[in-house]
């Protein structure tokens, strides 16, 4: 989450002469991540981004006690200056007003209440509605103000009730049941989807939608003369569902679900009651509840001194260590180079083992201290059967080609998926619902975009397949890396050709893999697995001798009647004995002009011998093809 | 004798001078150089001579043979020159066509090139993951916002007794835990590069996307290795005016946690427009939190590690200054986008 500081309000608790951009620079570096400064009036503004591990920074208070402990190893003198406040006691002649609050130990961690008269609502001053807005807050009024000036300076939520408004004086915390309706202040009405917090009156009536939101129902107005100031520590994670549920996210949703201090709640209430006092002229009429049902434990951690510094990999002092770990607030003690460190009960969550203090240590030390070394030590085995430089190998052929690489979505449409395909549970739209089982319709989809492009193009992709392995599906589904591709405007035989150009760099001579190039709307389109290829290409073949006896090379062309298929043509050519080599090289109507090699390994061919071999091609295609010699 | 080989020569070299064509050079050639040729001839005389004349001769006699030859060759190369045609060498080339590997692909090329330099290995684990891979194995807690199924997708299929429900990976982290179960035995320098997924969509997000991961494991790593091996990838990958810097932050598989910074390669860290005081975010990083190689296997009394990952379309983004306005574009097969690269 994201907050903003103001600057003069964090002076309050924070003496330092430091300047807000050094003490951004700092605070970014060694703690909370300031994301920038910005002035506002005569004030500046922190944005910072709270992590979830830290609500206890979510706040002025949180963030001077931070910087009190960093500024100082920048060399900048700072003093965290808070004390627990003391409100005056409620006067004993009145007459005191009654509250029945019930909770349980299972949501509720603390409540604390106390019923305040009011004698008038009215405008907050200027000073506290400068400070709310430099925060992001919107001023109301005074009464409402205050538990918003409250948590943003303290930390912890705080709530008010028009005590008036709750006619049974009852407040009963239980879980929501489903389909109950609740409609919040600002006038919008919800449905419930059950095992919500929520308070209600002892008649069934909800009031509250406790650490989210407050109720019409109960809400303060012009009118109010006496409040419930009420604040309460629940149950982080049934706050958060309840929040994410309704799509409410309030600030002080966003600090509770995070687990804050039940600690807190006590200065929490002190400091609002006082400012009750100060600015509302409120008087205290009933006795003060606190209600406080797991009061957490005590933690220690116990960490020696070498375990800091071998993570860190510097030696620092244990008396740096100590240093810092007081200026953060923990009670340490020493003893042959173990640590014993009480955690505070602000950072109770977020503290748990050894390598917790590490962090602790090296971030306030600063990490722009340390030196950085590469690791030494003895380097892993290489994977025996590595794919990857392979993958590069084929689609830099594929590229060097005019193959123009694509990535498309593994998430496609129902009718794009293929049979079996999984389906996801919470897909973000209808068009990326499954795991595509085959790259071919995104590839013809792809294609397709560009049906603007007059030019030829081919387009390849690399990716992986989702094939779900079993019916029962409580397997993981294969991952199949395949290659695919497909030409547009093309002329078949320049396809086929890049394709035999391919399986020639990749020493793959099994003609059945060219039958994958298939004619799809126009289209070409081939794919293969890319592990077959793996298995079957060679880096390197056998060498072979160069030929010691020259070939005689010469151009012969055939008509054919009719559908010939010119690639058994060629295939029964080169069985003729002594011919190394055929090639079509020129086709004009029917008429298809090959040149032949003829080489003998032994001798020079003589111009007797090439007229044999030559009179016995003529009648093999003849017999076979019913082809004639065009002179 | 000596007078007739020179008159022999030059007459030659008129010849030659004359000479219109190849054709005409060879016939000189046969005529002057040949087995009868006059200059030949003049070799076979040479045994007519006065003894102590012999030696004079046949230098003469070579010396015009050589002339003669070097003629014909320099006559054949000048007639060749005047016969070509004009050139224009302004004339543009016909340019076979021109592939494009897709800028993911060349990054993950180059990203792979700089670890595998330092012993790291190349590997890749499932997209379609285990929850416990994705999450619990790296020390989430059950409920946890990453869990939420508005940040995860979830594959429609029952949930494994074991592992949980099946999600499509959000991060390469999830590779962590397959890799120290792989190795067995540290060290460990792995890097995995793979397609990850997340419920999100907009101009700076795809619900597809790529991320890089590190992981290295063995006795006594630091953070100070971690800073080093950073480093080292900024200066490789990004070039060597680069720096970067590493900030606090929060995981839950990595304990302490960094968010590294690179200086902007817009402004050179001066601060602009684009990032926050001469600073643009990396990714996140950390020291592999103890209960993570406890779920690996991994004995986290004697060995520490640390751990990294980033995504490849934002390091692309970074590096080079290529401001795509919309990452969605990157997955788009528009052809007049992607033979820009």
């Amino acid at each position: 989450m994201d907050i903003k500081i103001s600057h003069n309000w964090l002076k309050d608790f924070l003496k330092t002469s430091a300047k807000p951009e050094k003490i951004a620079e700092c605070l970014a570096l060694s703690g909370p991540s300031v994301e920038r400064v910005h002035k506002i009036n005569d004030d500046y503004v922190y944005d910072i981004e709270i992590t979830t591990n830290r609500v206890d920074t979510a706040s002025i208070i949180g963030i001077a006690r931070e910087a009190s402990a960093i500024l100082p190893q920048y060399g900048i003198k700072a003093n965290f200056k808070f004390e627990i406040l003391n409100f005056k006691p409620n006067p004993k002649s009145q007459k005191l007003n009654k509250l029945f609050i019930k909770t349980n130990s299972r949501l509720n961690k603390r409540v604390m209440a106390v019923v305040i008269e009011i004698p008038k609502v009215e405008k907050s001053p200027t000073w506290m509605k400068d400070r709310l807005e430099a925060s992001g807050v919107r001023s109301l009024n005074n009464v409402i103000d205050i538990t918003n000036y409250v948590m943003l300076e303290i930390g912890h939520p705080t709530h008010v009730f028009d005590f008036d408004k709750i006619v049974t004086r009852k407040l009963i915390f239980r879980l929501s049941r489903h389909g109950e309706e609740l409609t919040t202040f600002d006038n919008k009405t919800y449905k419930l989807f059950g095992n919500d917090i929520v308070i209600e009156d002892g008649n069934g009536e909800i009031i509250d939608l406790p650490g989210i939101m407050g109720t019409k129902n109960s809400v303060v107005g012009p009118g109010t003369k006496k409040i419930i100031f009420f604040i309460d520590n629940n149950d982080p994670i049934l706050m958060r569902k309840t929040s994410l549920n309704l799509g409410i996210r309030t600030l002080a949703v966003q600090l509770n679900e995070k687990g804050v201090d039940p600690e807190l709640v006590a200065s929490a209430f002190a400091r609002g009651v006082e400012l009750y006092q100060n600015l509302c002229r409120g008087k205290i009429v009933s006795k003060i509840y606190d209600i406080y049902h797991n009061k957490p434990k005590i933690k220690i951690i116990h960490v020696s001194l070498d375990f800091i510094n071998s993570r860190i990999g510097v030696d620092i002092p244990a008396i740096k260590v100590k240093d810092i770990l007081t200026a953060l607030e923990f009670k340490v003690s020493l003893i042959r180079n173990t640590f014993s460190l009480t955690v505070p009960s602000f950072r109770l969550n977020d503290i748990d083992i050894p390598e917790d203090i590490v962090e602790e240590i090296a971030r306030i030390y600063g990490y722009h201290n340390l030196p950085s070394k590469l690791m030494k030590g003895a380097l892993p085995e290489k994977l025996t059967d590595s794919p990857f430089q392979f993958e590069q190998k084929i689609k830099n052929y594929l590229s060097g080609w005019g193959g123009i690489e694509v990535y498309n979505y593994s998430l496609v449409s129902k009718d794009m998926a293929g049979n079996g395909a999984l389906k996801l549970k919470n897909p973000l739209g209808s068009d990326s619902e499954y795991l595509r089982t085959s790259l071919k319709p995104s590839l013809i989809a792809a294609a397709k975009q560009n049906s603007g492009q007059k030019d030829a193009f081919h387009l390849f992709e690399m990716a992986n397949i989702y094939l779900s392995l079993d019916s029962a599906r409580d397997k993981l589904p294969e991952e199949k890396m395949v290659l695919a591709g497909i030409f547009a405007n093309q002329d078949y035989r320049l396809a086929k050709g890049i394709l035999e150009a391919f399986f020639e760099k990749l020493h793959i001579s099994d003609p059945k893999f060219l039958d994958n190039l298939i004619s799809v709307d126009g289209l070409y389109y081939y794919e293969f697995e890319v592990e077959k290829l793996r298995q079957m290409h060679k880096d390197f073949v056998a060498f072979k001798p160069i030929p010691t006896y020259p070939a005689q090379i010469e151009d012969i062309t055939f008509e054919f009647v009719g559908e010939t298929k010119i690639g058994q043509v060629l295939q029964s050519i080169e069985q003729v004995p002594w011919v190394n080599q055929v090639e079509l090289v020129d086709i004009f109507k029917n008429a298809y002009t090959f040149r032949i090699w003829y080489q003998h390994p032994k001798k020079t061919l003589t111009d007797k011998d090439v007229e044999k071999i030559r009179e016995k091609i003529i009648l093999t295609v003849k017999k076979k093809f019913g082809g004639l010699v065009n002179n | 004798m000596q007078e007739e080989i020179l008159n022999i020569k030059n007459q030659a070299v008129g010849r030659i001078m004359e000479a219109k064509t190849d054709v005409d050079l060879d016939q000189i050639q046969i005529e002057y150089l040949g087995r009868n040729g006059y200059l030949t001839q003049e070799i076979k005389n040479i045994s007519r001579l006065h003894k102590d004349d012999r030696k004079g001769a046949g230098i003469i006699i070579n010396e015009a043979k050589k002339i003669v030859l070097d003629m014909i060759v320099a006559r054949k190369n000048q007639l060749k020159d005047s016969s070509k045609e004009w050139f224009d060498k302004t004339i543009p080339g016909i340019k076979p066509s021109v592939g494009h590997l897709h800028l993911v692909t060349q990054a993950i090329a180059e990203i792979a090139d700089v670890f595998e330099k330092i012993g790291f290995v190349r590997v890749r684990y499932p997209e379609v993951e285990w929850d416990y891979f994705a999450f619990g194995a790296l020390n989430f807690p059950e409920v946890h916002p990453a869990r939420d199924d508005w940040e995860t997708f979830f594959v429609d299929v029952n949930p494994d007794k074991k592992y949980g429900p099946m999600v499509l990976t959000p991060h390469t982290s999830s590779g962590q835990v397959r890799e120290m179960k792989r190795v067995g035995k540290p060290p460990i320098r792995m890097v995995n590069i793979a397609k990850c997924y997340r419920r999100q969509s907009d101009i700076s997000h795809t619900q597809m996307f790529h991320q890089f991961e590190g992981l290295v494991i063995d006795e006594n790593i630091s953070v100070v290795n971690l800073k080093g091996t950073l480093d080292y990838f900024a200066r490789n990958f990004f070039g060597d005016t680069r720096k970067t810097r590493l900030r606090p932050y929060n995981f839950r598989f990595t304990e302490p946690s960094f968010e590294v910074d690179i200086t902007c390669d817009i402004c050179n860290g001066v601060g602009c427009r684009l990032c926050k005081a001469g600073w643009l975010e990396l990714g996140g990083a950390g020291m592999v939190h103890p209960n993570v190689l406890k779920a690996g296997g991994i004995d986290n009394k004697k060995y520490s590690g640390f751990a990294f990952g980033w995504g490849v379309e934002r390091a692309i983004m970074m590096k080079s200054g290529i401001n795509i306005p919309d990452l969605r574009l990157l997955y788009s097969p528009d052809l007049r986008f992607l033979i820009q690269f």
